[in-house]
């Protein structure tokens, strides 16, 4: 572009027309670029705007108490969130109580202990498993995930830890364990992916000064490149985290789609995004497309503040970074 | 210098930029104007009606050269389509609810198709042909019965040997048809379902796991021991689930078949304006009727553009023609009597 552009600066002719299109240039471009930043925001505020306008039936009828009662009647027309929220935010945390461990041990793993040419191959394996479409992970929760649970590993905890509510009544392939496992299983490769670039960037200079004062490998290790990327972590886990809350099609596929707080984790429940998915197509009424559309704003506001935390640690990891580099 | 030759630069890139923005605009505009072939129909809904409407597909391809494209998405989906008007024509084994016909501005209802609703279930050890009954089935969906052993269910099955089995209950959580076929028997039935749970294509069940789509039931259904679930025939028979034989109004235990389906369909003697027809738990006169058949409608505005092509498929659809692919896939034979109040509904469509 700019080898067109020189001769054209440079010659007499067109020495006039050059601050005419630096006139009429400078504005456009200003306009076009302010044009595609504005279409970025412009497309977030009007979803959301979409979102609570279409939810307006449902907030005007329901209000805030929408958000803690407890019941979803298409036939007789009574809706509440407190199910779904609880759903959303248990099968997503419970998810992350396992995935962040696992992650963390795999960063580990690829970047200090694997040999050198088994890292490439499964970190790459790795982070395959987050190209898993979510339809396919849920057949898989259909047909092998569900009978496991319900024949083997529930019988099996509930033989062992009975006692805690958590593993507490009958086993049952759908339910709250299932979406969990699935949302496990795609949440580790964005968690590990994440924890093993902070973990490779941890400056040479301070694990070999760990070896020098005689660490071995776990002691660096714990001492030094977990606490160096701690908050970064944390972040990945968030992020995570944003990732499951508003996983639809998996969770509706294994998890049971009914209303309802348990204790324990066997029995069906039902998160926000599985209810959206699995109801608005057939809604009945105008006031269940309202009620849905009122989840999913409530959705969207938990992941928003999900995502904003996550923003907000990362950003300050990266200036802690500045004064801890050597 | 530097910076007045990025300037330089970027003008070119903006006005390119802007160039090419016209461009899409005119190509866009063009191709607009020429309409895809109106020779093709599309619709959605049923899930229950998927079986035969492939073979009309195929057949009416075959006698007329049109291409009817379906997408079996669930009924509560089908009415939700055809309301938008983003098919041609939807495909509910519900009638409209007084809400939904109301969205839908001037739709009509024709029924196109006679199946049923069957109680399919596994239970290791317990073979097909099950006895169940009406207030059976609505305690069992109500939590009340827990067991397979329970002796509401033993009673029944003199001589069968029933594991103490939990009893998980299987729903569809999509808008269906069958699900409204079978809310609709059991509020017939119940007047505690009628009262507490109601009839619609999505109802809250107390108890039961759910399912996505008959494909989501029928998963539910072969991987969990104890689980007994509402499902359309045609899906039963394919999957070769095991199914009850259901006691209809003149004590009989009848399993859903091709003749008890239709002797179910004979019982619709007067026949309302919006072909809204209800044939579940039919009268004590029909002893060999299967208590949970359901009619089921294509759902097509009455001003349609392609009211031209619609009226020959549904009169296709309809016709001994259309409706012999029928038994081979569990359907009963429509009546007379609903056969012409459909050719009348048909004949209303205009463009």
């Amino acid at each position: 572009m700019s080898v067109t552009a020189q001769p054209a600066s440079r010659g007499p002719l067109f020495a006039g027309h050059s601050k005419l299109s630096d006139r009429i240039g400078e504005p456009l471009l200003r306009v076009l670029t302010g044009l595609a930043a504005l279409a970025g925001v412009g497309v977030l505020v009007w979803i959301a705007y979409t979102v609570f306008n279409q939810a307006s039936p449902a907030i005007s009828r329901f209000g805030f108490g929408f958000l803690g009662t407890s019941a979803w009647d298409p036939v007789h027309l009574r809706f509440g969130a407190v199910d779904f929220i609880f759903g959303t935010l248990e099968s997503s945390v419970l998810a992350l109580l396992i995935s962040a461990p696992m992650s963390v041990a795999i960063a580990v793993f690829l970047t200090e202990l694997a040999p050198r040419v088994a890292r490439r191959p499964t970190q790459i394996l790795v982070e395959l498993l987050a190209a898993i479409p979510s339809v396919i992970l849920g057949l898989w929760g259909i047909i092998v995930l569900g009978p496991f649970l319900n024949n083997t590993l529930e019988p099996a905890l509930n033989g062992a830890f009975g006692w805690i509510p958590l593993f507490s009544g009958s086993a049952s392939p759908y339910g709250m364990l299932s979406a969990a496992i699935i949302l496990t299983i795609m949440t580790v490769p964005i968690v590990s992916s994440i924890t093993r670039e902070i973990f490779d960037t941890t400056p040479s200079e301070f694990k070999e000064g760990a070896y020098a004062l005689g660490a071995t490998r776990w002691e660096m290790v714990r001492m030094v490149v977990i606490p160096y990327a701690g908050p970064g972590i944390v972040g990945a886990v968030i992020l995570g985290l944003g990732r499951a809350l508003g996983e639809a099609i998996a969770v509706t596929q294994v998890i049971g789609n009914t209303a309802g707080i348990h204790a324990s984790l066997f029995p069906p429940s039902g998160t926000l995004a599985a209810q959206i998915a699995s109801e608005y197509q057939g809604a009945t009424s105008n006031l269940q497309v309202a009620s849905l559309v009122y989840l999913a704003a409530i959705l969207l506001v938990i992941t928003v503040i999900a995502n904003a935390a996550a923003r907000l640690i990362v950003s300050r990891v990266t200036a802690g970074r500045e004064q801890w580099a050597p | 210098m530097a910076t007045k030759l990025i300037r330089k630069g970027s003008v070119l890139l903006a006005v390119a930029a802007s160039l090419g923005l016209a461009a899409c605009g005119s190509s866009s505009g063009g191709s607009g104007s020429s309409s895809s072939s109106s020779k093709n129909l599309t619709g959605a809904g049923s899930t229950l009606v998927a079986p035969i409407m492939s073979q009309w597909q195929s057949k009416y391809n075959q006698l007329k050269g049109v291409t009817v494209t379906y997408g079996a998405i669930g009924s509560g989906g089908g009415i939700a389509q055809i309301t938008a008007r983003t098919v041609d024509f939807g495909a509910s084994d519900a009638p409209m609810t007084t809400n939904q016909a109301a969205s839908c501005k001037s739709c009509l209802q024709i029924p196109w198709a006679l199946a049923a609703t069957a109680i399919a279930y596994h239970v290791t050890g317990v073979t097909n042909g099950l006895k169940l009954t009406g207030p059976v089935l609505s305690d069992i969906w109500l939590g009340k019965v827990k067991t397979w052993n329970d002796p509401a269910i033993a009673k029944l099955n003199p001589g069968v040997k029933l594991p103490s089995t939990k009893i998980t209950p299987v729903y569809r959580t999509d808008g269906s048809g069958d699900t409204y076929a079978f809310t609709n028997y059991l509020s017939h039935i119940s007047p505690q379902w009628k009262s507490q749970v109601g009839t619609s294509t999505q109802v809250h069940f107390p108890v039961g796991l759910g399912g996505k789509g008959n494909s989501g039931v029928g998963g539910v259904l072969s991987s969990t021991n104890g689980s007994i679930a509402y499902i359309a025939i045609a899906y039963v028979t394919s999957n070769h689930f095991d199914d009850a034989a259901i006691q209809n109004a003149a004590g009989k235990f009848v399993a859903p078949d091709v003749s008890s389906i239709t002797a179910a369909g004979a019982t619709a003697t007067s026949i309302p304006s919006n072909n809204a027809i209800s044939i579940v738990d039919p009268p004590a006169s029909a002893p060999a009727a299967y208590p949970i058949s359901t009619f089921t409608y294509a759902i097509v505005p009455t001003k349609s553009p392609k009211a031209n092509e619609l009226k020959p498929f549904f009169d296709f659809a309809i016709s001994a023609e259309g409706q012999k692919y029928g038994p081979a896939l569990e359907f009963g034979t429509m009546p007379a009597r609903v056969v012409s109040a459909a050719t009348a509904t048909i004949a209303k469509i205009h463009s």
